[in-house]
């Protein structure tokens, strides 16, 4: 009973803390020397930007893109309910996830463009597909992304993996919240009527906190969004753009996270469970 | 394992429905009940008084097997009903089913006002709508409650005055036909005049129910309990007739203080 998982001093939650540090750093130590050895010639940002005309099938992108954020959102959302509603709040797996997820959910999502650009893409293979075929000369831009995203799944792979490692701690951050934020009583109260764990959920829990954890999923997504339309910026600004149609896929992604982040601070604003006056 | 106490105000309430033994529940390391033993006869009020921190509610969660959902709480001791450790029953949804629960601030679930009378019903499994319309306005008229609600069964329960949602939420305890209704001192968001009304509505529902009256307010006690238990800082002090509680001499002086009012 008065172990360390159900009792912790301040001074085991360091420890707890520091473990999670740990891990993150093992995690993050690969990473880094591989980082140590990317020669700046083979950032593929001129790569990126050579990507032609991503409005040319714009609605093709936008499903492609979508599914892979409701992939990540999805996992994110399963892996928070998993955690606030099934593992007890002692349990150590979640005490630990759930510092991972803090300290994950804390870091800019810059850097893990800056991951995705420099890890990534030059590690999944795709780079060098874009240029033989870009070689070719004039290669028309349906059978480029043809051969990009329908021939090979490594850069699908490359970016979900690095949606999954952006929205999913924020998903899961937001959706803990938002599942916490739903008031005692009311599960208390829902459970005294002999409805089941899964009646309370699916009736009272997740209706209260839909609003909040889709406000989590927007803002998230709006990070991701925004990172994306940063890099395509850059692509643009650094490499003189004789088409000028990526500037489409900039506004496209800006917008978007314009539009999310508003959404997301609407959905809050309006739907933030009033606090009980009941303890 | 208990002698049949005759405490209560006739013979009918000697069978007894709760046997409580020997409880103790802790919260972490802070103790909320303390090893506390008593009974409740079929078909009585008992009121249960006493003042905060002395363990009222938790006794009630535990019965309906609600304390599970806080965490860090250990219960040792037995509590039957009927006969059965509640511990050991299966089937917890049914067992909570048996005993309808009022929290102390009205918890409008977020449902309309039918809904929330029929959502026991319906998670027992009744599902015929001229049933569930039976239920509701039973329930709703046993609360009195219909006559204010009758036209706008479809709003928000949640939309109603406290002293309605209390209501409410007293139908809604009685939607599933509950042997046992434990009230947790229903009367702190209620005006006096509800308060009344809803003290009526249990002095009829007597005969039907056992009910676990837990109140801030002792006259509430006295005027609808058989017998009262007094809790102080999660110990049972006394458990007798409310006529000997609420007499010039109980047997515990803190009795007599707490009810006169000349406590702490």
């Amino acid at each position: 009973m008065n172990s360390l998982m159900t009792h912790p001093n301040p001074r085991q939650k360091f420890v707890l803390q520091g473990i999670a540090l740990v891990i993150l750093g093992a995690v993050f130590f690969p990473v880094w020397n591989v980082l140590k050895k990317t020669h700046v010639s083979d950032v593929p940002i001129s790569s990126v930007a050579r990507v032609p005309d991503p409005l040319s099938n714009l609605f093709n992108d936008l499903y492609f893109f979508l599914s892979i954020s409701f992939l990540a959102i999805l996992l994110g959302v399963t892996c928070a309910f998993y955690l606030q509603e099934w593992l007890p709040e002692t349990n150590w797996v979640r005490r630990l996830v759930e510092n991972q997820v803090s300290i994950l959910s804390g870091i800019p999502s810059l850097l893990y463009g800056l991951l995705a650009v420099l890890i990534f893409l030059p590690y999944s293979g795709v780079i060098q597909k874009i240029e033989t075929v870009s070689s070719d000369g004039n290669v028309g831009a349906a059978s480029l992304k043809a051969t990009v995203f329908q021939g090979d799944t490594t850069l699908f792979y490359a970016m979900l993996l690095t949606f999954v490692i952006l929205v999913m701690p924020r998903v899961i951050k937001t959706t803990q919240a938002a599942l916490r934020s739903v008031p005692m009583p009311i599960r208390e109260s829902a459970y005294a009527l002999g409805a089941s764990r899964s009646q309370v959920l699916m009736k009272h829990v997740v209706p209260i906190a839909f609003p909040l954890i889709l406000a989590g999923g927007c803002r998230a997504m709006s990070c991701a969004f925004a990172t994306a339309a940063l890099f395509i910026g850059v692509c643009i600004w650094s490499h003189a753009p004789q088409s000028g149609q990526m500037t489409g896929g900039f506004v496209l992604f800006l917008g978007g996270s314009l539009i999310l982040s508003i959404l997301s601070s609407f959905l809050i604003e309006r739907y933030s469970p009033v606090p009980t006056r009941n303890t | 394992m208990k002698n049949m106490h005759t405490n209560g105000n006739n013979g009918s309430q000697t069978t007894p429905i709760i046997e409580i033994s020997d409880l103790k529940v802790h919260y972490g390391d802070k103790s909320a009940l303390n090893g506390i033993s008593f009974d409740v006869y079929k078909n009585e009020i008992l009121g249960i008084i006493g003042p905060a921190q002395s363990g009222k509610t938790t006794l009630l969660k535990v019965i309906n097997r609600t304390l599970e959902f806080t965490s860090q709480t250990s219960i040792e001791g037995s509590v039957k009903l009927d006969g059965v450790d509640i511990s050991t029953i299966g089937d917890v949804y049914g067992l909570r089913r048996r005993i309808g629960m009022v929290l102390p601030l009205p918890v409008g679930l977020p449902l309309s006002i039918y809904d929330n009378v029929a959502f026991a019903p319906r998670t027992a499994g009744v599902r015929a709508k001229s049933e569930l319309n039976e239920i509701v306005e039973r329930c709703l008229q046993q609360a009195a409650l219909w006559d204010e609600v009758k036209d706008r069964l479809d709003t928000l329960g949640t939309k109603l005055s406290g002293g309605q949602q209390q209501r409410l939420t007293i139908a809604r305890a009685l939607s599933h036909q509950p042997e046992i209704l434990c009230l947790d001192e229903f009367s702190i968001a209620v005006d006096p005049v509800t308060t009344m009304r809803i003290e009526d509505v249990l002095d009829t529902l007597r005969t039907e129910m056992t009910i676990l009256l837990v109140t801030n307010l002792v006259q509430q006690a006295k005027r609808l309990a058989d017998r009262t238990a007094f809790m102080l800082n999660g110990d049972l002090v006394e458990i007798d007739t409310t006529d000997v509680i609420f007499s010039d001499n109980p047997a515990n002086q803190a009795t007599y203080d707490y009810v006169n009012g000349n406590f702490g």
